[in-house]
């Protein structure tokens, strides 16, 4: 089994996080129109890479060059396969993960290209990323990153946080995109949506073709159970649930 | 004879039927047909369409009924219709795929506005030394800090119990309060 997507799913930065969070021991190919990358990765940290192209697959980048390279690609399908055999290859890579994403993110000209699935506007909410113990992370951030790492605690938003540094939208959004690319803050979660108010059930039953399914399983399907509407309307009692718990616990 | 129901949902190709299968105390009914796209066919060759069932019979008197559902969202009318009555629901989602995330996602809003039934996600796969961490699924999908994500693993029975577990705790933790 592997690993499988692409980078429009996931970006390269989101793996490299990834990595070190498990730690992961394998090998992530990537393939990107004619040109083909791999990067080994022991126990989370990229020991080595390199970036071939054309049919007779000439290298054309390696090390800490490739995977900048690769950091630029907008897109390419990517496996990363386990492999403990990579754990004894020698470290080649001259820098760790966060420092070729920042430098990654610095050669683009729209970083946010870098996170396609986080849209960054003035009213994003930011937090803190919990980093798990294993994540230390040499990374050195410089004096801006670090004025908006310090203002994201206590600020809601983007618009707020520029009001507190003074700085200017398209500058603050590029280096909330690095801060996010290198895992240091979590985009918060919107809010769950209020659940609307619950319809009959003759009408969802109206709105569903049913007549193919066991006509024993439709009623209780669609919440005939407990021979109410909705059991949960009525009081499911502590010992009930006890009950399925025990007999859930005994499977 | 009494029945509590619990839906297990997700995306195409995360798990449920397999869930279903792995826990129920019967041969699972299943309303699987042969897919039709071609990127839907490459991870599996047929998809439920209406309903899993299985059922898990916790006495004479009392059976807990699984339900899971079709994961292809152009089937989605079923979704409200299994959610109707439900005690709680799982959400599944497949550890190895992060196309999958989006769709997901989309799935736990529209269960958001059907039913405010207490829910887990069961991250499965977790048993595959590539699986992303659960921190990561979390981080992704959005799920907030009070929603539970498990580890899962749908081929087996310890796992999916404790996943099944981790929603009736969510459940009596609603009924306590």
């Amino acid at each position: 089994m592997a690993l499988e997507g692409t980078l429009r799913d996931m970006s390269l930065g989101d793996l490299f996080q990834v990595f070190r969070m498990g730690p992961k021991t394998g090998v992530l190919l990537l393939a990107h129109e004619g040109e083909r990358g791999v990067i080994y990765v022991a126990s989370g940290q990229l020991v080595d890479a390199a970036l071939a192209r054309g049919a007779e697959r000439s290298v054309v980048a390696a090390q800490d060059e490739a995977v900048i390279l690769m950091l630029l690609w907008d897109d390419a399908a990517f496996t990363f396969r386990h492999d403990p055999a990579i754990a004894q290859r020698p470290v080649r890579m001259l820098h760790d993960a966060e420092w070729l994403v920042l430098e990654g993110m610095k050669r683009r000209d729209d970083p946010t290209q870098a996170l396609p699935y986080h849209r960054i506007t003035l009213d994003t909410q930011l937090q803190l990323s919990p980093l798990p113990s294993s994540a230390e992370s040499g990374v050195s951030l410089d004096v801006n990153q670090w004025r908006i790492l310090s203002q994201v605690a206590s600020c809601p938003n983007l618009r707020t946080i520029g009001n507190a540094t003074g700085m200017p939208p398209d500058r603050l959004t590029r280096i909330v995109a690095e801060l996010l690319a290198i895992g240091l803050v979590e985009v918060v979660p919107p809010p769950r949506p209020e659940p609307r108010p619950r319809e009959r059930r003759d009408a969802v039953m109206a709105l569903t073709n049913a007549g193919h399914l066991n006509p024993a399983l439709v009623g209780v399907a669609a919440g005939e159970v407990n021979g109410t509407d909705d059991v949960r309307s009525q009081h499911v009692g502590r010992s009930l649930l006890d009950a399925v718990m025990r007999r859930v616990r005994g499977l | 004879m009494q029945a509590l129901k619990i839906v297990i949902t997700g995306s195409y190709s995360a798990g449920k039927t397999q869930f279903i299968r792995t826990i129920s105390d019967i041969e699972t009914v299943s309303t699987d047909y042969a897919v039709t796209l071609d990127e839907e066919r490459a991870l599996k060759q047929e998809t439920t369409v209406a309903l899993d069932f299985g059922t898990i019979a916790i006495n004479d008197r009392l059976n807990l009924y699984l339900f899971g559902t079709p994961g292809q969202e152009r089937f989605d009318f079923m979704w409200e219709h299994l959610a109707l009555g439900a005690l709680g629901y799982v959400v599944m989602v497949d550890s190895c795929r992060p196309a999958h995330f989006a769709e997901t996602q989309r799935l736990m809003e529209r269960f958001a506005t059907i039913t405010d039934a207490p829910f887990v996600v069961a991250a499965n796969k977790q048993d595959d030394e590539t699986a992303l961490p659960l921190a990561y699924v979390r981080r992704r999908l959005g799920v907030p800090f009070e929603v539970p994500v498990l580890p899962c693993s749908a081929f087996d029975k310890a796992s999916v119990k404790q996943v099944l577990l981790g929603l009736l705790r969510q459940i009596a933790a609603q009924v306590s309060t």
